[in-house]
Parts: C-alpha cells; sequence; structure tokens
C-alpha cells in the first residue's frame, strides 16, 4: 500500500505542490498584518510555486498513462497538457490581479491563493478517473470560484455575480449529481474503466435510460464551459467580477471543463453504438448553438469585459467542435486552441484592465484613439483581436483552420459552415473596438498611467507567441499531437 | 534566378522595415526610402519579365521555390509564375511604384501610410505567386490587414463605414473559400500534394459527395461555389459589387489606385488559377450564369455609372462594368475569350489607375470631386481650357478605358467579343450595347468637367506639375503602346491561358 501511495504521490507531485504552495501562501499573507500593503512576497511565491508545479508538469508530459490513487486519479499527457494551460492562465491572472485596481488592494493576495486553490480543482478535474473524483473537482472548482467572483464586497454587481454564480453552480451540480447516481444504479460503478464497457454492452431501451442520465450529468459540464443552454450565467458573472477574476474564469475553469469533457465523451462515446450517435448529436447542437449565441450576443455589447466574455463563450463553441469528431485529432485542434486562447485571453483583458483602472469604466469608448496614446499596446490589442477572429497570420487562425479541418474532416458540413459564418460575426464586433482604437479620435492626448514599461513590455511578450504561433505552428501542433487520453 | 520570385515578394517587406525603423519627422527620407524600395521592386519584376521563357505554358521551372513550412499538414512555401501571374506581377510592381509618387502629398501620419503601402504589396505578390493553398489564403486574408487600415484611416469622410464593409464582405467570400481549402485537403487524401494548387488541377473531384443538413451534395460542384463566392466578392460580380463604390470613394487616391489596378484583378485571377482547373466540369456547366453575371456587372455597372454625379463612384462603377467584361471572356473558355480576359485584366489595371489618379490630382486642387454638387450647380466646367495638359492625359485615360481603337482597352474588349461571340450570341450583342453605354457615361461626364463655360473656381488650378506628369507618363505610354502592339503581353500569356482552354475545352 505504501508503495502504490509513493508511486501516486510522485505522479501526482504537480498537484502535491499546488497544495503545499496553497496552505504555503496562506501563511504568508498572513504575515502581512498591515493593511494596502504591496505583499508583493505572496506573489513571487505564487509564481515560484506554480512554475514549479510546471516544471513537474512537463516533466509528466513524457508519461503515456498511469492511474495513481487506486484508480482515483489518471495522469495521461492529455490531462498533463491541459493542466500546464490552466497553470499558464493561473500565472498570468495572479499578475495580472496585483496590477489591476479592480480588486480591492488587501484582497489582491487573497485572490492568489484562491486562484491556485481553484487551479488544484481544475487538476483533479482534468485527471478525474471516476464519477466521484470527477464531481469532487467540480465542487473544488466552484467553490471557490463563487467567492471570487464576489471578491468586490460593496458592488452590488459583484454580489450579485456571486450569488448568481452560486445559485447556478449549486443546481446544476445537484442536477449532475443526480444524474451520476442513475449512472451508478444502472451500471454498478463508478470507475471509468469498468463503465467503458458495461456502457458499450447497453442494448435497446436501457441506452436511452442511460442517455437521460447522461444528459443530466451533461448540465454540470456545460454550465462549467458555459455551453449553450447552460450559459446564462456566465455574462452576469464575467461582469460583476472583477477583470483579472473574468480572465480566470476565462481560461481556467472552461480548459477543465472541456478537458472532462473530452475525456468523458472520447471513453464513454468513441464507438457508434446508438449512443455514440446521441451523444454526438448532443454535442452537435450544443457546438452549433454555443457558438453563435455567444458571438450574435457579443454584437452589441459596449462594455468590452462582456463582450469578451460573451466572444469567449463563442471560441467554446468552437472549441466543441474538436469534441464532436471524437477523435485524437480533435483532441489536439483542442489543445491547439486552448494553448492560443490562452495567450489572447490574457493580453485582451490586461489591456481591457489597464484601461479600466484608468477611466473607471470597461465602455468601448475608453479605447477611443488608443494608437495616439499607446501605439505599441493598440498594436497589441490589434493583433490580439484579429487573432480572435481567426485572422491570418496570426495564432487564432491556425487554431480555427485546424478545429474546422477536423470538422469536416470527419465530413460535418453544415457544422464548419456554421462556424465559418460565426468567424465573419466575430470579426465584426471584434473589428467595431480595432476601429476605435485606431480610427477613433481620443478626446484628451493624456497618456494612460497603467501602461508603465513594465506592463507594456509583459503584454508585448505575452503578444509574440499569439504571433509566432501563427507561422511557427507545427511544434506546438507535435506536442499537443502526442498528448493522448489513457484508461485503466 | 531560382531566388527572384522570393526577392520580389520581400523586398517590400524590407522597404516596410526601412521606413519603420526611420524616425518620425524625416517625412522625406521616409518617401525616398519608399520610393526606392518599390522602384527596386518594380525592376526585380522586369527582370522576371527578361527572363520570362514564352513557350512554357506551365509554371517556369526556373523560378520555382518549394521550401517545407509545416510538414506535418504537408504547407509548403511555394512559389511559382506563369503566363497568367506574369502581367498581373507587371502591374503590380508598376502601379506601388507610381503610387508611391503619387502619395507624396499625403501629411497625415506619413510614416504607417508608406510601411502599410509596402506591406500590402508584398502580401499581393503573395497571392499571385503562390503555389500552396494555404499559403494563398493565408496572403489572400492579410492583404485585408492593411487596406483596412489604409481606407480607415488615411479615407474620406464616411471612411470606417468603407472599410468594415469592405473588411467584413471580403472576409465573409474567403472564410466559405477557407472550408472548401480544408475540404479539398482531405479529398485528396492528406498526402503530399493536399495543399498543391497546381496537383489539384484537372477535375479530380467531380466523383466525390458532400452532406450538409442530411441532403447530398456533388463536391465539385458544391465548392465550385463556395470558391465562387470568394473570388466574385473580390472581382466584384453583381450582385457582390455593393462594397466597392464606397471602398472606392473613401479611399485615399493611391488605395483606390491599387484597389482598382491590382486588387480586383486577384478575384478574376483566382477564377483562372483555381476554380476553374480545380472544378472544370463545374466550371463548364455553369459558364453560362458566370457569364450571365459578367453581362449584368457590365451593363448595371454601366448605369450606375452614368447615374452619378461623384467623378470618383463614376469610375469605380466603371470598374464593375470592365470587370463584368473579364468575367464574360473568362465564360467563353475559348482561346480568345480567355487571352481578352487576362489581358482585359491588365489593360483595365493600367486605364483605370489612370483615371484614379488623375481624379486624385484634382481633388488635391478642387478638394471636391461633384460633377454636380449637390445643391445642383456644376462642380467643374471648362477645364479644358484651364489645364490643357492634364485634359490631354485624362482623354487618353478615359479614350483608353472606354475601348477607343488604338488604345489598348479596345484590344482586349475585341478578343473578349470574338470569345464569347462562339458560345454566347445573344450576350454578345447585349455586352456591345453596355460598352455603348461606357462609352456615353465616359464622354457625357468628360463634356460636363472639361467643355462649356469655365467655373469661376476652376480658374486658379495649377496644371498638373513635373512629378505629377512623370508618374502619369508610364500609364501614358503602357496605354497606347499595349494599343497599337499588345503582342508582348499577350505573347507571355498565350501559353498558359492555351493550357488552361485545353482542359477546359475536354468537359
Amino acid at each position: 500500500m505504501l508503495e502504490i501511495l509513493k508511486t501516486s504521490l510522485l505522479l501526482y507531485l504537480p498537484e502535491v505542490v499546488c497544495v503545499v504552495l496553497m496552505c504555503l501562501l496562506l501563511i504568508a499573507e498572513s504575515m502581512h498584518k498591515e493593511e494596502g500593503t504591496d505583499r508583493k512576497s505572496v506573489f513571487v511565491l505564487a509564481t515560484a510555486g506554480l512554475v514549479l508545479a510546471a516544471a513537474f508538469l512537463v516533466h509528466n508530459l513524457g508519461i503515456p498513462g498511469a492511474p495513481a490513487f487506486y484508480q482515483a486519479v489518471v495522469i495521461d499527457s492529455f490531462g498533463t497538457f491541459m493542466k500546464l494551460i490552466m497553470v499558464g492562465g493561473t500565472i498570468g491572472t495572479i499578475w495580472l490581479a496585483r496590477s489591476s485596481n479592480d480588486i480591492y488592494p488587501n484582497l489582491k493576495s487573497e485572490f492568489a491563493i484562491m486562484a491556485v486553490g481553484t487551479l488544484i480543482g481544475g487538476m483533479l478535474l482534468a485527471s478525474a478517473n471516476n464519477m466521484l473524483t470527477l464531481y469532487l473537482g467540480i465542487e473544488t472548482l466552484s467553490i471557490l470560484s463563487y467567492v471570487m467572483s464576489s471578491l468586490k464586497r460593496e458592488d452590488s454587481t459583484s454580489t450579485e455575480a456571486g450569488m448568481k454564480y452560486a445559485l447556478y453552480g449549486g443546481l446544476t451540480a445537484g442536477v449532475m449529481l443526480f444524474g451520476m447516481s442513475h449512472i451508478y444504479g444502472m451500471l454498478g460503478s463508478i470507475q471509468f474503466v469498468e463503465l467503458v464497457p458495461k456502457v458499450a454492452a447497453l442494448q435497446g431501451a436501457d441506452q436511452v435510460y442511460l442517455m437521460a442520465s447522461f444528459l443530466l450529468f451533461f448540465a454540470g459540464l456545460g454550465y462549467k464551459i458555459s455551453a449553450f443552454p447552460f450559459h446564462m450565467w456566465s455574462p452576469d458573472v464575467y461582469q460583476g467580477s472583477p477583470i483579472p477574476v473574468t480572465a480566470f474564469f476565462a481560461i481556467v475553469p472552461k480548459m477543465a471543463g472541456l478537458a472532462v469533457l473530452i475525456r468523458v465523451s472520447h471513453l464513454f462515446f468513441g464507438g457508434d453504438s446508438g449512443l455514440a450517435i446521441a451523444w454526438v448529436g448532443l454535442l452537435h447542437v450544443v457546438a452549433a448553438l454555443t457558438m453563435t449565441v455567444g458571438n450574435v450576443s457579443a454584437i452589441g455589447q459596449d462594455s468590452v469585459k462582456r463582450l469578451l466574455a460573451f466572444s469567449s463563450i463563442g471560441h467554446v463553441g468552437m472549441m466543441i467542435m474538436g469534441i464532436v469528431v471524437l477523435n485524437e485529432v480533435g483532441a489536439r485542434a483542442i489543445l491547439f486552441y486552448g494553448v492560443a486562447y490562452m495567450f489572447m485571453t490574457l493580453v485582451a483583458f490586461w489591456i481591457t484592465s489597464v484601461l479600466n483602472d484608468a477611466y473607471g469604466t470597461d465602455s468601448q469608448a475608453v479605447f477611443r484613439g488608443l494608437i495616439h496614446r499607446h501605439p505599441v499596446m493598440a498594436i497589441a490589442m490589434c493583433v490580439v483581436l484579429f487573432s480572435l477572429a481567426g485572422m491570418p497570420p496570426f495564432s487564432g487562425f491556425v487554431a480555427k483552420f485546424n478545429i474546422l479541418s477536423v470538422a469536416i474532416e470527419k465530413g460535418y458540413m453544415s457544422l464548419a459552415f456554421i462556424a465559418a459564418i460565426n468567424s465573419v460575426i466575430a470579426l465584426y464586433y471584434y473589428m467595431k473596438l480595432v476601429k476605435e482604437m485606431v480610427f477613433g479620435k481620443a478626446e484628451s492626448q493624456e497618456k494612460v498611467a497603467g501602461f508603465t514599461e513594465g506592463t507594456t513590455a509583459l503584454i508585448v511578450v505575452l503578444t509574440i507567441p499569439v504571433f509566432l504561433l501563427g507561422i511557427f505552428w507545427e511544434g506546438l501542433m507535435n506536442l499537443s499531437g502526442s498528448a493522448k487520453l489513457f484508461l485503466q | 534566378m531560382n531566388g527572384l520570385l522570393n526577392w520580389i515578394l520581400w523586398s517590400p517587406v524590407f522597404g516596410m522595415a526601412a521606413v519603420l525603423l526611420i524616425p518620425k519627422g524625416n517625412d522625406n527620407i521616409i518617401r525616398w526610402t519608399s520610393l526606392v524600395s518599390t522602384a527596386i521592386t518594380f525592376i526585380l519584376t522586369l527582370v522576371l519579365y527578361a527572363n520570362f521563357d514564352e513557350s512554357i505554358g506551365g509554371m517556369q521551372p526556373d523560378f520555382l521555390v518549394k521550401v517545407p513550412w509545416i510538414e506535418q499538414f504537408h504547407i509548403f512555401y511555394s512559389l511559382g509564375i506563369d503566363g497568367i501571374s506574369l502581367p498581373m506581377t507587371l502591374l503590380n510592381g508598376l502601379l506601388f511604384f507610381l503610387c508611391i509618387m503619387s502619395s507624396w502629398t499625403v501629411e497625415k501620419n506619413l510614416k504607417g501610410y508608406f510601411a502599410l503601402l509596402l506591406m500590402l504589396q508584398s502580401t499581393v505578390f503573395g497571392v499571385f505567386f503562390s503555389l500552396d493553398f494555404f499559403l494563398f489564403y493565408v496572403y489572400w486574408e492579410v492583404m485585408l490587414l492593411p487596406m483596412f487600415f489604409l481606407i480607415g484611416i488615411w479615407g474620406g469622410e464616411n471612411r470606417e463605414y468603407a472599410a468594415v464593409k469592405f473588411f467584413l464582405y471580403t472576409f465573409f467570400g474567403s472564410i466559405v473559400m477557407l472550408v472548401g481549402i480544408i475540404a479539398l485537403y482531405y479529398a485528396t487524401g492528406k498526402g503530399v500534394d493536399s495543399f498543391n494548387i497546381l496537383a489539384m488541377h484537372g477535375g479530380k473531384f467531380s466523383d466525390l459527395t458532400v452532406h450538409i443538413f442530411g441532403n447530398e451534395f456533388n463536391f465539385e460542384r458544391l465548392f465550385f461555389w463556395a470558391m465562387f463566392l470568394g473570388f466574385a466578392i473580390k472581382v466584384p460580380v453583381f450582385p457582390f459589387h455593393t462594397w466597392l463604390p464606397h471602398a472606392h470613394v473613401q479611399a485615399p487616391t493611391a488605395v483606390s489606385v491599387i484597389l482598382a489596378g491590382v486588387l480586383l484583378k486577384m478575384g478574376t485571377y483566382g477564377f483562372l488559377r483555381i476554380a476553374f482547373p480545380i472544378f472544370p466540369a463545374a466550371s463548364v456547366e455553369y459558364s453560362t450564369i458566370i457569364g450571365a453575371l459578367g453581362l449584368i456587372s457590365v451593363i448595371y455597372g454601366a448605369f450606375c455609372a452614368m447615374a452619378q454625379d461623384d467623378v470618383k463612384k463614376l469610375v469605380a462603377y466603371s470598374s464593375v462594368s470592365h470587370m463584368g467584361f473579364v468575367m464574360m471572356g473568362l465564360a467563353a473558355m475559348t482561346v480568345q475569350g480567355m487571352n481578352g480576359a487576362v489581358l482585359q485584366m491588365f489593360n483595365h489595371g493600367t486605364s483605370t489607375a489612370m483615371m484614379f489618379l488623375l481624379i486624385g490630382i484634382l481633388y488635391e486642387r478642387s478638394h471636391h470631386r461633384w460633377i454636380v454638387k449637390p445643391d445642383g450647380s456644376k462642380g467643374f466646367g471648362g477645364l479644358y481650357t484651364q489645364l490643357p495638359r492634364y485634359t490631354i492625359v485624362f482623354i487618353i485615360g478615359m479614350f483608353a478605358s472606354l475601348g477607343l481603337p488604338g488604345l489598348s482597352g479596345f484590344i482586349s474588349e475585341a478578343l473578349i467579343f470574338l470569345g464569347i461571340y462562339q458560345k454566347f450570341t445573344t450576350m454578345t450583342v447585349l455586352a456591345i450595347i453596355g460598352l455603348l453605354i461606357g462609352a456615353a457615361y465616359l464622354l457625357w461626364m468628360f463634356k460636363r468637367m472639361f467643355f462649356g463655360d469655365v467655373n469661376p473656381e476652376v480658374k486658379d488650378y495649377e496644371d498638373m506639375n513635373t512629378r505629377e506628369i512623370l508618374y502619369m507618363l508610364p500609364l501614358c505610354i503602357a496605354v497606347i503602346v499595349f494599343g497599337i502592339f499588345p503582342s508582348p503581353i499577350l505573347n507571355i500569356m498565350k501559353a498558359s491561358v492555351g493550357q488552361l482552354v485545353d482542359l477546359l475545352s475536354k468537359y
């Protein structure tokens, strides 16, 4: 037994590092007694810990797959890759939080702790190997998210966001748990490895019953990735939350949810049974509606935060296309998309955050004439927005190209055409912001204080991959192609 | 000679980098750097012309470039040139050089303007050189970015709307095309030639089927229309032309010249290089529709031009009309028709560039472009007596544009009519009516602007200065020389066009 624990812990080192890190951060944070101090040490410690976790994750990428803790979790290269994206997003948003004024100064370090905690939930989710771990992961991820979204305690929209998130989350988690218990009742196991053959062996009416329970199960996942029709919470939550939290929500929980959705879809519905066809049909509809609803709703938004929130729903819809095809190239396309999306999201939110701090609002008007005041920042934002819209030569295009091509390879032409139309819609609303920045005339020529040399340099550094991955994308493609799911 | 295409493709990028490195405020250095850059590029295209082997119908083997880009997907950085792309390359080299000269008076944010213009030149070369579908698409799309900013920042009053409309419209067309490109990639079996445009030529996809919303479609027909949409928006063919008048009217002079002179040709070039040879059966099957849309563009564009009070808008609509002739020539799929179409692509590039440059020259003096002002008074009048040099150049440009024998437009239109008469007799007759209307609106415009009583506003306009004469001169020469002696251009395209016609004649 000790042997198993030892090998498990070794495999699980990244998560262990994160757990230890969270405890250390709690101690480090409480050492800062006086209000309003910088608490830089907390951020440095958090970054160091996360980088260490990332290093272990990179090491784990080489492991094709191994179960740990009596098959409660599975460490495979696919999950590890997803975790790397999540860790990257967490590091980015922690530093965004430090520079942002949208979070109360004395809560910034708390944000770092909660982000790490949420990350642990996400990592657990990405490597869940049975229903219970999956549920635990979702709950760990959610509970801290509720707190994070209401970090602006004195702001009514923020508390509303937290309330909405918690209510909606509680409800869908309950529905999901109900679905899981039904699955357990029907098949007598919670272990994926035991469930998979049983699901495949189901015949006739049993398939219909099981589909019903998987539908309930899907509610929980759909809510986490804000897929239609479980996306209703996300615009309000995204808008109410402080900007760094929104950026965090746009990356970490989504990636975790997608990871588990891919795992479940591939494991249970990889065959060509009636059940699999129904699931693929469901995902088809969900993908098409998610991206359409997200993009169409983004058109009229004046608040950039809200615009990015809706657009992230659109991007999730695109990524679900990579799940619909249920094959490894689909998973690879999602991983690539995830990396590109992480960089783009960080840059977009960072620039929005700085402008929001300077003007107290994130309406599109604050972007007006940015090119005359901060040309580098405006160009970075343009690059990111065009990349999000899927324009070459940026990484967003390659991501879109891959997703479209996996769908077309499978012959899902209708979905491909819907995605194509969606990217035109997306271009329209991203372009409106570009228009403000480049064609608009700023009322004042005053510089924005938030764009210090350090911040500018950081944003540029984050923008470079958005550009480079659009041209030299073979390396990342091979890497994400080597990330495989594992079941045992 | 191996790397010549690389040099042509990348020399504008070097020029752009140089312009960006020059500190702000050194306006003249920026202008001269851009001019030198485009001059070098133009000379390189002439070198290319000098070394071109007219007897080869396919890609010139001496100039092929093929470097792996994304090996896993068999995407190559693959460039080549043949008789169809060479005239466009020459045009692109020449027009950008002249446009830089005509942009000497641009004051607003000079550095960005010239940098974007040079970037645009490189991407246009990229479209004409690419033999890899992925590369082609990247250039096709990236081209939109400099255009968007050039129209949106340096354009007229309503520039933002025009820029957005242009961008969205073209993006819509190209994203549908992207779906087609990916579908072709899988239809060819993901092999080493799956993005190779040339390897897909020859109608290999006529037996495949696709399913959309449960309906079965023929692969070739469906994706012919996907490609058609992408290219037809660019040409633009009626009914996809609505972005063009806005973009033209709002764009600064040089950008209008490039838009009409080169960018529109990218659409017809797409038909010649991609849609027709890859989907020959569908192309032949739908040639009547293509021809009919071309005819509608000819007549509708001409009538729209006649109704315009803004002279730039008039010329913009005349572009719709003239590109309609190209489409008709393409739809004919005969030797004369195709040759005429490619020649018309070149000739329209020179003549319409003249018109837009001349309008730009006039606009710098008058700051309006009204033939008849909105309040009903005359915008110009009697320019003939005031600006004699300008008038002479204008007459050359206008007559070349309306196809007067002896000037370039005549030859290409005559060839097109010879070509379509064999296939679509009625359409030919109707298209000749379009030619008549073309003569009518241009002459009417000329009468209202240049003849009649001298408008007092016109009296203090200066005639063309040396710089303006310098950049109009090459175009005048081209229009006259190729009107009398078109064989230098016809000879280089003959073999390549012949190959395409041979392919299509099998269906």
